[in-house]
């Protein structure tokens, strides 16, 4: 029996911390901390069961590879909030966002394939690997369904010369490399849909200089402040200051007009033979049983083709486009070959001279802090603290004793689930801080199965499942 | 105008539904921010599928209130657990963490609470009265303007560290090379990252942040060993015995502090407005800023009584930052173009309920701008109740005891990090940065400017690159006035850091 009595055999010191850290509790203390244990232990089986046998009984996590608030997560939590009606659990969306869409396709592609990891994927998986920026390709995912397609157009400030696309096309032919635009990064989408547009006129496709904004948003900002003369975005994104007559729309790329802009003439209808866009659709990663592909795959086709998401969609503004598998394979194949084309012209390469290269920035950080070193060490002010810690090797447990629970954490919960791997980690921690053994099993049978919860099933962050069902 | 005005008037505070949701809004707020790793952000996506079923002004007033308490609410792990809640609280960390360790957690917090609805109250009068004149500046910002505000921000977080200055620029390069890793923004190519596909995502600030400062606090006092004698600081008034008591504390600390400096928390207030509605600024630089031009205006800023002066960096930061949450809805609502990713959301969530932001709905639906902004004042002076409560709940930590309290820490600095991206990774990158920090502050080097390196790098070295690709060539810097003007004003910090670098015999006199 445990802590039942307060004059407990003391242990010898491990790591120097001498005492039980609420060793004079009173044996009433004790009285209440027993009975938490039970009621713990209680709450823990309620908690923890619900196991069911068919597919799906855990949540799903749905990988969006941009950032909260735009486009391809507002199109995501739609999907989710709808799928996990349809499949009857949690549907929870994680943005892996950097990269330029390498971190969020790649975390898809390499996700357990056991059917509880979607992946929201977007026009860039077909660009990437063209880029050699990764190795993912469309070959790496079972694409699911296709929802929608977005036509690249292009804007100029409602004040500025230009009329039509012909006006803006014999601008950039008289003075090829005096204009600039924007839309999004260097090697985006709607640069390649500019260079392409250039190309198919038989312009230099660095007639027009790209500035690498990231987003519509901060380049739509730019063009308003005069810093580019032109924008290649959605006609979506756009939407607000097209409204208010702050832009013209000059074209869309796509094969027919924009419902947003009933006036504007496609590309084709101007004379330029050149449609582009962006697309988005919910993929699996290889290897998923098919018996478990097939649930999947049935309600997403079935949430793509309902009519909340038709609304949703037209509502936000994007162009529903829906397709099954062999339609979205067969997308995935064309545009694959169209990109294949455009990075192998370099025409790409050219325009993507930078005036600092990409080891500019930390090699002139590194000088200054090399400096600043050499300033700190010459005079001496790089001593310790007098308010620190004097450490000796004899104190290397006590200062490992975090990092070591930290990479515990870290190397069982993909394995044995969160709520084990973190039940581990508190209660080594608290012990070897010598925490009562008693108090250290209630704070931890109490705080993770409550931690668990809060995150995993209100907030919606997946922390990982593991065996016994958590 | 006017009817415009009572129609929206009637609308929010006539109906007692918008009440509800507000205070609903209010507690998810505090909540969501107080807990390390969940961003406003955060919250207000997992709300959008709520706001399908509200109609468009409850809808706007629960996202308002949730941001405007959330930035609040990262001021009480910050004080607490030392653990920041928000960027914008780590330009004051170590100021809040030194009063809780000297059983005075109210007065920070007390502070850190009234000058935020301060700030929030103004920047909601602000939109209100302004908000077309000021986006009308906000768009002559281009890339240029925007470097040299970030060269500011950074300058300004250099420019109020305590003790060396060279420490404290060594911790800003230190912030701005880890910033580096990862693919860069701008040119597209993979830096540091070894082939590691997880690398290519780089160093998040809030894994970073997290573990800088909670993480290496609690590998500070393990290493001591004392942790399980540690008995923990009794609070002056923090749930001392009566809540009302305690509640009349907080919030005299508040007020008082809120008396004594009117003109600095309007001044604060004013500049948080200004820079939140700049793009790609955000509460964070609008900190670090209010707090500089406080130091550099008033002669007693740094008075002889250090918690006085502490206090009243907390208060011009949290004016500032809770000030910039209504500044950035001002390019949002007038232009359509969103200014940070909450008000990214906000967009889609108008557009969902047939609303384009825009000119155009200024002329066509008034009523609707009007009640967003009175919809900015209810949420404020909803966080004075909420927050003064989550400040008293929040106090409970404090008397458990420092041995029980480490390890809980430390599963919080993991969940949060992992809640983040749902990466372990960020719990690596936690991890790192504990010990990184840890070892930081052995040598006395501050670690509020790594984390805003980690912030401003990417997009410091993104905007001189497109202003050297859009001006052509380095004149493009400063051939644009503001430009001109924000370099000026840069030149002249750098000017006074420059004296403060140069070698001297002795100890360098803080600055």
């Amino acid at each position: 029996m445990i802590g039942c009595s307060s004059d407990l055999p003391r242990h010898e010191p491990a790591c120097g911390f001498r005492t039980y850290a609420m060793s004079t509790r009173s044996s009433r203390g004790r009285g209440l901390l027993w009975r938490l244990l039970v009621v713990s232990v209680g709450l823990l089986g309620v908690v923890g069961c619900g196991s069911r046998s068919e597919f799906p009984s855990q949540p799903i996590v749905l990988i969006c590879p941009w950032s909260p608030g735009g486009g391809t997560d507002r199109v995501s939590r739609q999907l989710a909030t709808q799928l996990s009606q349809s499949l009857g659990v949690p549907v929870n969306v994680v943005n892996a966002t950097g990269g330029g869409g390498v971190t969020g396709h790649t975390r898809g592609a390499v996700a357990r394939a056991d059917g509880y990891t979607l992946t929201m994927a977007t026009v860039e998986l077909n660009m990437l690997h063209w880029r050699g920026l990764t190795k993912i390709s469309p070959d790496d995912f079972e694409p699911l369904a296709l929802c929608n397609r977005d036509a690249a157009a292009v804007f100029v400030r409602s004040d500025s010369p230009w009329q039509t696309l012909a006006d803006l096309e014999a601008t950039i032919a008289r003075e090829p490399g005096r204009l600039r635009a924007s839309g999004s990064a260097r090697g985006s989408i709607w640069h390649v849909a500019v260079a392409g547009w250039l190309l198919e006129q038989g312009l230099p496709a660095d007639a027009i200089a790209w500035v690498s904004i990231n987003g519509s948003g901060p380049s739509l900002q730019e063009l308003l402040a005069g810093g580019v003369d032109l924008i290649c975005c959605s006609v979506p994104e756009a939407r607000g200051l097209l409204a208010g007559g702050e832009l013209r729309c000059l074209g869309v790329m796509a094969e027919s007009r924009h419902p947003l802009t009933p006036d504007v003439p496609t590309f084709r209808e101007a004379g330029c033979d050149w449609v582009l866009g962006g697309w988005r659709g919910l993929m699996l990663p290889l290897g998923v049983p098919e018996e478990r592909a097939a649930v999947i795959r049935e309600a997403v086709l079935r949430t793509v083709e309902s009519d909340a998401f038709a609304q949703f969609m037209e509502t936000a503004g994007f162009n529903l486009t829906t397709g099954g598998p062999a339609k979205f394979e067969q997308l995935l194949v064309t545009f694959d070959r169209t990109f294949k084309e455009i990075f192998a012209t370099a025409a790409i390469d050219a325009v993507s001279e930078s005036p600092i290269g990409p080891y500019g920035f930390p090699l002139i950080l590194g000088g200054i802090g090399a400096g600043l070193l050499v300033l700190l060490v010459g005079r001496g002010q790089l001593q310790l603290q007098t308010d620190a810690l004097r450490l000796t090797w004899r104190d290397l447990p006590r200062l490992l004793l975090v990092p070591v629970a930290v990479a515990f954490f870290m190397l069982t919960t993909e394995s044995l689930g969160f709520v084990i791997a973190a039940t581990g980690m508190l209660l080594g921690l608290l012990l070897v801080v010598r925490v009562h053994p008693l108090t250290a099993t209630v704070v931890t049978l109490l705080l993770v199965p409550a931690v668990y919860q809060l995150f995993a099933v209100q907030l919606g962050v997946p922390l990982p499942w593991g065996i016994l069902g958590w | 105008m006017t009817d415009a005005l009572m129609t929206a008037a009637a609308e929010v505070f006539g109906r007692y539904d918008i009440w509800l949701i507000v205070l609903a809004a209010a507690v998810y707020g505090v909540f969501v921010g107080a807990v390390p790793g969940l961003t406003a952000t955060m919250a207000v996506a997992l709300f959008v599928p709520m706001a399908a079923w509200l109609d468009p002004v409850a809808a706007i007033a629960a996202i308002v209130t949730m941001v405007a308490c959330a930035i609040f609410a990262g001021d009480i792990p910050t004080t607490l657990l030392r653990i920041p809640g928000t960027p914008a609280s780590a330009a004051y960390a170590d100021d809040a963490y030194a009063f809780a360790q000297r059983g005075e957690a109210d007065r920070p917090l007390g502070a850190a609470l009234l000058c935020s609805v301060a700030g929030g109250v103004f920047g909601a009068v602000m939109l209100m009265l302004l908000g077309g004149q000021l986006a009308r500046v906000a768009v002559v910002f281009s890339v240029v303007e925007s470097f040299w505000l970030y060269l500011l921000g950074l300058t300004s977080a250099v420019l109020v560290s305590r003790g060396s200055t060279t420490k404290a620029l060594l911790a800003l390069v230190i912030g701005l090379l880890l910033s580096t890793v990862g693919l860069s923004a701008v040119h597209v190519d993979a830096r540091f990252t070894f082939g590691r596909p997880e690398l290519y995502q780089g160093i998040s600030f809030i894994p970073a942040m997290i573990g800088l400062f909670g993480l290496s606090e609690v590998i500070r006092n393990l290493a001591s060993g004392t942790a399980s004698t540690d008995q923990p600081k009794p609070q002056a008034a923090l749930l001392s015995g009566r809540l009302l008591t305690s509640l009349k504390n907080t919030l005299a600390a508040g007020l008082g502090q809120l008396r004594r400096r009117p003109r600095q928390t309007l001044r604060s207030s004013s500049i948080g407005v200004v820079i939140g509605m700049l793009p790609g600024a955000g509460a964070d630089i609008a900190a670090w800023i209010s707090m500089a031009v406080s130091k550099r205006l008033a002669g007693n800023y740094e008075t002889d009584q250090p918690d006085r002066s502490s206090l009243n960096r907390i208060s011009d930061a949290t004016a500032a930052n809770n000030a910039a949450v209504a500044g950035s809805w001002i390019p949002a609502l007038v232009f359509g173009i969103p200014g940070d990713s909450v008000t990214a959301i906000v967009i889609g969530v108008l557009l969902m309920k047939n609303i384009t932001p825009g000119p155009q709905v200024f002329v066509d639906q008034p009523e609707m701008v009007f009640s967003i902004y009175l919809v900015f004042l209810l949420a404020n002076l909803m966080l004075l109740p909420v927050g003064l409560l989550a400040v008293q709940l929040g106090g409970v930590l404090l008397r458990v005891p420092r041995a029980v309290l480490l390890p809980v820490i430390v599963l919080f600095c993991v969940t949060g990090a992992y809640a983040l991206n749902g990466s372990l990774f960020d719990v690596g990158v936690m991890l790192v940065m504990g010990i990184v920090g840890f070892l930081l502050e052995r040598r006395g080097v501050p670690l509020g400017p790594v984390v805003l390196g980690i912030i401003l790098g990417g997009p410091l070295e993104e905007r001189f690159i497109q202003s050297l690709t859009a001006g052509g060539g380095l004149l493009g810097l400063i051939n644009r006035p503001i430009a001109a003007g924000l370099a000026a004003v840069c030149g002249l910090l750098w000017l006074t850091l420059a004296r403060s670098l140069a070698w001297r015999r002795g100890p360098v006199p803080d600055l």
